[in-house]
Formats: structure tokens, sequence, C-alpha cells
């Protein structure tokens, strides 16, 4: 499969520039069993300023995708096996530069947009936390990681090496207990001052009640939306050029859901970011998202704008995970299942992922690997055979599967 | 499928809307312990006087927040934990129960001699903590649970037909190859097969374990089954083959659900009746109809309010709502929910605790403050350490910024020296009040308290 560099609507004008572009990507386990396929071919764009829903069940790769824009797989067992991620900062896109592969880039650039230029909120903010470390603390290493050049601005005209290295939290021992002796304690103290009130201020963003105080709570003493507030505060506070929210709500109450969902889009207009909102849930991610992609099984079966694949869904699974989800229309007992399970993703054969569970399955789609082709006007794009003409895999038309007649 | 004589069943047939469980009055509360001598410095009220009828072939849906206590009742109801205080009584019939509610309305010193007698006679034989070794067999065997996650409650070393054998082997109900039939047909029955029999539990799926925990769960045919999350660790397609299998195992066997889940849309789907929980106390029942179409108490509203659903208009926003859910070992005075409640009057039981609470929140409680003191729930003096800001904190009181409901409760803001006498009209707790037919709502907009 090829995939051109840039998608030809890039030129239009009314199109935003694009953030980042993920072509190709494969990420591939090492596993006793075999390599499990968990991405494999995944290609989207992510636009300046929109939210892209990315939705799929257990096991569909759709957290794997979001990790690997920061390689946060762990390897091994995880390997890159193609693709590559593409990612313009906002500086690049402003002066025109190339965009870095995010896969390959060194390490240390790579720790450059680590929550810099790329943050990301995490599914349990329980476990994201450090539990031994204040609120301040934690969030104060945003701002020492990053911004410790902004720290020594204006106030200190000089600053002494030491501060500097304080300010970039790269202090030894030795010479933290040198920082508390008189000649250095005033110019010590009044860095801490600035990055205090820098984590207030971040606090303070995401509606925290009394942020002085939650500063010095340890994660514990606080509740679950309050933390997910904090790792909201830490998320965004470098202004990042792209957000990933991994399920941030999945842990949460609905009350408490419907609260954090309102603020991560309030945040996302005032910083002018773009976001990547992972999701189980299709009905959170209508309520968020300008697009939405599909995942099953390591690919994308559907992609396109959020009205168009609710009003009209095009790949069986979409249909099905549609039906599948209980609401007052539904009489008791009659909920429409998809039945089966997710395959294995162990070495699978070119096939349509779905030809197992799909209502609609014919012989050709346990033969033929459904590549995601373009069918509706706003980019809505989808991958199955059914919406492939006979002449583009050269088979009789009777041999293609037809949606409006079920074949189990 | 499999044939139970009478007696196994407890000696009664299963005639439809006769109360399977009659929940009275029941609370569960843990205790805090602190120190090296584990001295009790608190109660935890995970649920604080919750009553409730479940009656045969229906499905009462349980909902609300973590932490409500929904998931401590259904474990107080299937004899997991024993209740604090109040009891739940297993099938006593409806002139009984009647019968019942007139005695437990009574209170405990002006009761007859007679009353009593009716009450050590239900403790002795419904009363399920309390109640004689055959009638404890019978009501052990009669229900049953599923638990939310199907990884730890499937023991990892057994295989799938010794787990669902095992109840069948307790109560001696078969053995050697008929119970291997049997199993069989219960896997039958939940949509797995005889090629399942001879597997561990790590061999299967999320979904296909749950339908081996229901497998067990019906091995002794049942009256009533507590369904906890059962299906919430699950994915949407999945959810929606347990949801279906479980309806439909209702419909053949013709069991009695509790229902425990914070999805709406799936207790909206599954539950007949439904109870919303906050903070260990009931705050509406009705019909699943008519709770989601007319729900009557805010928290119901805001909770629904809060519920994405995907079949809605695209346009309409969810709502979420503001603060956290109080704690449950210092509940708020009179409606536990007024803390959070966007409509609070000010009748809603207003206190000291949430005076502090706001000043603490707008930032306006000073360091000085040295100690409260509280003469009651509703009455309190605030030390400072000087005049200024106990005349500070009074003015502020006193103002227009005061959120209107707490200002009209308040009913006397006193500055003497460094110190602030606050005191709030007292209110009783809230109770449980039939608004329509069938339709209960525990707030003070749908009663005639007010």
């Amino acid at each position: 499969m090829t995939i051109p560099v840039s998608a030809p609507q890039d030129t239009m004008t009314t199109t935003p520039p694009l953030v980042a572009t993920v072509q190709d990507l494969r990420v591939y386990f090492k596993t006793k069993a075999g390599l499990v396929h968990a991405v494999d071919g995944v290609s989207f764009d992510i636009r300046d300023r929109e939210t892209l829903g990315l939705v799929g069940e257990t096991g569909s790769g759709k957290s794997v995708t979001a990790r690997s824009f920061l390689r946060l797989i762990q390897s091994p067992p995880g390997v890159y096996a193609g693709g590559r991620i593409l990612f313009w900062s906002d500086e690049a896109r402003r002066t025109g530069a190339e965009p870095v592969d995010l896969l390959t880039i060194p390490r240390h650039q790579l720790l450059d947009v680590r929550g810099n230029r790329i943050a990301m909120i995490f599914q349990d903010p329980g476990k994201a936390l450090n539990p031994a470390l204040t609120i301040r603390e934690q969030v104060a290493e945003v701002f020492y990681q990053h911004r410790s050049e902004e720290l020594l601005e204006g106030a200190y005209g000089d600053a002494s090496l030491l501060i500097r290295r304080a300010a970039g939290q790269r202090t030894r021992l030795a010479e933290r207990l040198l920082l508390r002796l008189p000649p250095l304690r005033q110019q010590a103290t009044k860095l801490r001052r600035r990055v205090d009130d820098h984590v207030a201020a971040a606090l303070n963003e995401t509606q925290i009640a009394n942020p002085r105080k939650i500063m010095d709570s340890y994660p514990h003493e606080l509740s679950g939306g309050m933390k997910q507030r904090v790792m909201i505060a830490q998320a965004l506070a470098c202004n990042p050029d792209l957000l990933i929210a991994d399920e941030p709500t999945t842990a949460l109450d609905v009350t408490i859901q419907a609260k954090i969902l309102e603020l991560i889009r309030q945040l996302q207009e005032r910083h002018q970011a773009a976001v990547l909102y992972i999701s189980h849930d299709l009905s959170l991610v209508r309520q968020i998202s300008d697009r939405v992609a599909v995942m099953y099984a390591g690919r994308i079966a559907e992609t396109g704008r959020t009205e168009d694949i609710f009003h009209e869904p095009l790949h069986p699974y979409t249909r099905g995970l549609m039906a599948a989800v209980p609401s007052a229309g539904h009489t008791r007992g009659r909920l429409a299942a998809i039945e089966g399970t997710v395959p294995e993703l162990v070495d699978p054969p070119a096939s349509c992922r779905f030809h197992t569970r799909c209502p609609h399955a014919v012989a050709l789609c346990g033969a033929i690997d459904p590549e995601l082709l373009l069918v509706g006007p706003a980019g809505h794009q989808v991958a199955c055979l059914a919406y492939n003409t006979p002449d583009q895999l050269g088979v009789d038309p009777s041999a293609l599967p037809d949606l409006s007649r079920r074949t189990r | 499928m499999t044939t139970l004589s009478v007696e196994t069943r407890g000696g009664s047939d299963r005639r439809e809307g006769i109360p399977v469980m009659t929940v009275r009055r029941v609370r569960k509360h843990f205790p805090i312990k602190e120190g090296a001598m584990q001295r009790v410095v608190g109660q935890v009220r995970a649920v604080d006087g919750v009553s409730l009828d479940i009656r045969r072939g229906e499905t009462v849906g349980l909902v609300g927040e973590s932490g409500c206590g929904k998931t401590t009742l259904g474990r107080c109801i299937s004899g997991l934990l024993t209740p604090t205080h109040g009891g739940i009584y297993f099938r006593i019939s409806d002139e009984q129960e009647s019968e019942l509610d007139r005695v437990l309305a009574v209170a405990d010193d002006a009761r007859t001699a007679a009353d009593r007698r009716f009450l050590a006679e239900l403790d002795s034989e419904h009363r399920i903590d309390t109640m004689n070794s055959k009638a404890r067999h019978v009501y052990r065997r009669n229900c049953q649970v599923v638990f939310q996650d199907a990884f730890s409650s499937l023991n990892p070393r057994q295989l799938v037909k010794d787990i669902v054998a095992r109840p069948l082997r307790v109560y001696r109900e078969a053995s050697g190859p008929e119970l291997t039939e049997r199993v069989v047909d219960l896997l039958d029955s939940v949509g797995l097969g005889r090629q399942h029999l001879y597997r561990y539990p790590h061999q299967f799926s999320g979904g296909q374990r749950q339908r081996i925990s229901i497998a067990r769960a019906l091995a002794l045919d049942p009256e009533f089954i507590v369904l906890d999350e059962p299906t919430s660790a699950l994915d949407v397609s999945v959810q929606a083959q347990i949801l279906n299998v479980l309806h439909e195992l209702q419909r053949e066997w013709g069991l009695t659900y509790l229902f425990i889940s914070h999805d709406l849309g799936v207790v909206r789907l599954m539950a007949d009746r439904i109870a919303v929980m906050y903070l260990g106390q009931v705050v509406e029942q009705g019909t699943a109809t008519e709770l989601f179409e007319h729900p009557l108490h805010p928290y119901t509203e805001a909770l629904l309010a809060a519920n994405p659903d995907i079949h809605a208009d695209p346009s309409h926003r969810i709502q979420g709502l503001e603060g956290t859910v109080p704690d449950p070992a210092n509940p708020p005075q009179g409606c536990r929910f007024h803390t959070r409640c966007p409509v609070a009057t000010p009748l809603c039981g207003w206190e000291v605790d949430d005076a502090v609470a706001w000043l603490s929140d707008s930032r306006d409680l000073p360091d000085t403050l040295s100690g409260v003191e509280r003469h009651s729930d509703f009455e309190a003096t605030l030390a400072f350490d000087d005049e200024a800001s106990a005349a500070a904190v009074g003015s502020r009181l006193a103002s227009d910024e005061v959120p209107a409901a707490m200002a009209a409760a308040l009913a006397e803001v006193e500055v003497d020296l460094g110190q602030v006498r606050i005191r709030f009209t007292e209110r009783q707790p809230m109770e449980l009040q039939e608004v329509e037919d069938g339709h209960l709502s525990a707030c003070i907009l749908h009663t005639d308290q007010s």
C-alpha cells in the first residue's frame, strides 16, 4: 500500500494545516505465540485545532497508536515495524520547516517534544501521578524541564551557573546544599516562587478551587476528578500543539466526566491545540470530535466527519457498534449484538479483519484485504469490499458482499 | 432442562409479583480504625437507611455513582455482608410485608407483645442474617451473585467443569456422568458448549468468562440473582450479547434480578423498576419509564443530563455536576445532595460544614483560623488569632456573595472579639416519600414538608 506524503486536499486553502500525519504505521509485539500485529497499517491526519476521535474496542490498537506518537511503547516486546508519524510544531508550520518523524528522531529531540509540543493525558490519573510527590513538585517538573530559560528571564540579569542548573533541575546533592547557603538562597527562593506562580496559574486554568492548597497535597488526597484536572494542568502547562487524551474519563463518574469533557473543550479553544481523543465510548466521541476514525483489530475501518459517520455509518462494524449501544429505542433482549469476539492478531492472513464477525461477509472477504476507499465528499473513507467496484478487484460483481443482504 | 423437586425450591410455587426480597431500613457502616490500638474513630456510612422491595419476576435496577453504596447494598442482600442495622427478609408474603411495615413504624418501646412475637418469628424464618439453618439452606441456593470482574471471580486453577459443577456438588444435586451432563446443559443455556468443559478461565475472553459466571449462578436453579455491574468490564458489542443472554434466561427460568450498574442506558434497557442511590441512600425510586421520562429528584436529573446518548440530537451537550461526592463518614445534613444541587432551597439542610467549605473555596478563610468549636451540626464558633480576620469573615458571611439558599438558611452570624458564631436553621434528614403512584422521591420540592 503506497501513501502520498501529503494528501491532495492539503493545497486547498479551506483546510487547516496539518499538525501531524500518521502514515502506514505498523507496531508489532513479539510474543511466544508469534508476532502480534497490534497496529497494522494505520494512516490518518490531524489538522490544526481540530479534535480527532479515535474509537475502537479493547485490543483494536487505539492506545498503541497514541503511545507511538511519543514512542512510549516498550521495546522489546514492541517493534515499530514500519510507517512514520510526521509532526509539524507550531514553529515549523510558521517557518515552513520540514516536519520531524517522531519514530526516527534522536532521543534528545524526542524529549524536547514530549510534554512540550505533544502532551498526553492518561486513562487512570491514579496511576499516572507519582504518589510520593506533591502536586506542586509534579507540575513544576514540566516547567523545569521545558521552560528553564523562561524561568531565568528578566529577574536574573546574569544568573549564576548554579541557578541555571537549578532551573533545569540538573543540580546534584552538594549543589543543592550550596543553594541553601546565604549568598544563593535568595535567588533560589525567588526561582522557586516563580515556579510556584507558574504551577498555580496552570492549576487555576483547570478551574480547581483553591490551587495553592491543592499544590501541597499528595495525589491520594484528591478525588478522581481533581486528579484528572491536575493531569490536564500538567499536560497543557507548556501550551502544546497536540494533546493526546487516552480515555481521560473512563475511570470517572458520568457527572464528573461531563465536566472534564467541557474543560478539555474550553482549554483546547484557549490554547488552540489539536486534540487526539481516544475512547471506546461512541457517544462521548460524538460529543467532542470534529472527525472520527473507527479502529478494528489494528486497522482503521472507517473515517470521516463526525456527523457523516454517525448519520450514515458505512462500515458493517461501525453500524454494528452503534446498534449495540443500549438506548431508549431498544426493546429488552433485542439488542443488536455483534456475534463472536475480536480475532487473534498473531500473524493475521490477508483478509478483512472483520469478516469472521460480519453479518454480510462473503467468501471474497476472507481472501482480499480491503483498503480505505474515499466514498464521500468530505473525506469519508471506508475499508469494506462492498464499496469497491468489481473492476477494481477484477472479480465478478456477484462475488462482492452486499450490505443489504445478511449472510449469517 | 433441569428438573427440580418442589422441595428444593423451598416448597413454594413461583407466583409473579409476590415479594422475594424485602429490604427495610438497612444500614451498613464500616468502622474507621486508627492508631496502634485500632481505636474506632468514625463510621463510613456506606448504606444508610435503605428500604426496597424486590418482587418475583421483575428486574430492579440500582444506579448511582461510584461510592454511593450500591455494591455494598447488593452484597448485603446476597448475604455476603451483614447489615449493621435493619433487616433483609427473604420470601415473606404480602400480608407479612404490610404487617412488618406497620410494626416497624411503631417506636421500639411502644410495640406490643404480639408485635414482638411477630418480629421474632420473621427473624428466625425470613430475615437473612438471623434465619434458622433450614431456611438459610433454602435462601442460599435461591440467591446467587454474578460479579463485575469475571477475571477475579473465577478460580484460575479450576477447569470450567469444576467451576460450574461446584454448587451442584456442594448441594449433592448430581455426581459422575450426570453431573457432567448438567454442566453441559448449563453451559449450553449461556451460549457455550461441551468443547469448553476442560479449559481454564484464562483461555476465555472477557465476555465468555462472564457467561461462565452466569452458568455457575444458574446451577442451582435460583430464584433471585444479584448482578453486580455484570457488563461494565466488557466492550459494547460483547455487552449486548450478555444483556441478551440475561434477558433470555430471565424469561425462560422466571428469574428475579437485582441489576446494579452505573450505566444509565443499560439499566434503562434491563430494569422494570429503578432505585437511584446517592451517598448511601435511595433518592428516587420508580418504574424505568417514569424515572427516565419524568425524573423527580434533581440528582436523577443531573445524572440523565450528564449521560451521553448516541442517538440523541448531536447539538445537545452533556452537562456535568459541580463539586465532588461528600465524605460518607460525615454526610451532609438534611438532603445529602444539597451541597451539589443546582436547585437547592434554604430548607435543604445547610450546616456549618457548608459555610466553612464555601469560605475556603472562595479563598476567604484566613490562615489565622485557630479552631472550630461545634455546638451541633448547625451551630459552631470559629475562633481566630486576631480580631481583624474574625471581622472580615463575619462581614463576608453577611455579604451578598453567599449563595442565596445558604444565606437564607443562615439564622445568625455574630462577631465577638476574635470569634465568629454561626447558626443555621435546623433541618431533619430527607425521607423518601411517594409523590405519584409508585414513584418515590426524597426531595423537598416534591413533598409537603415545606
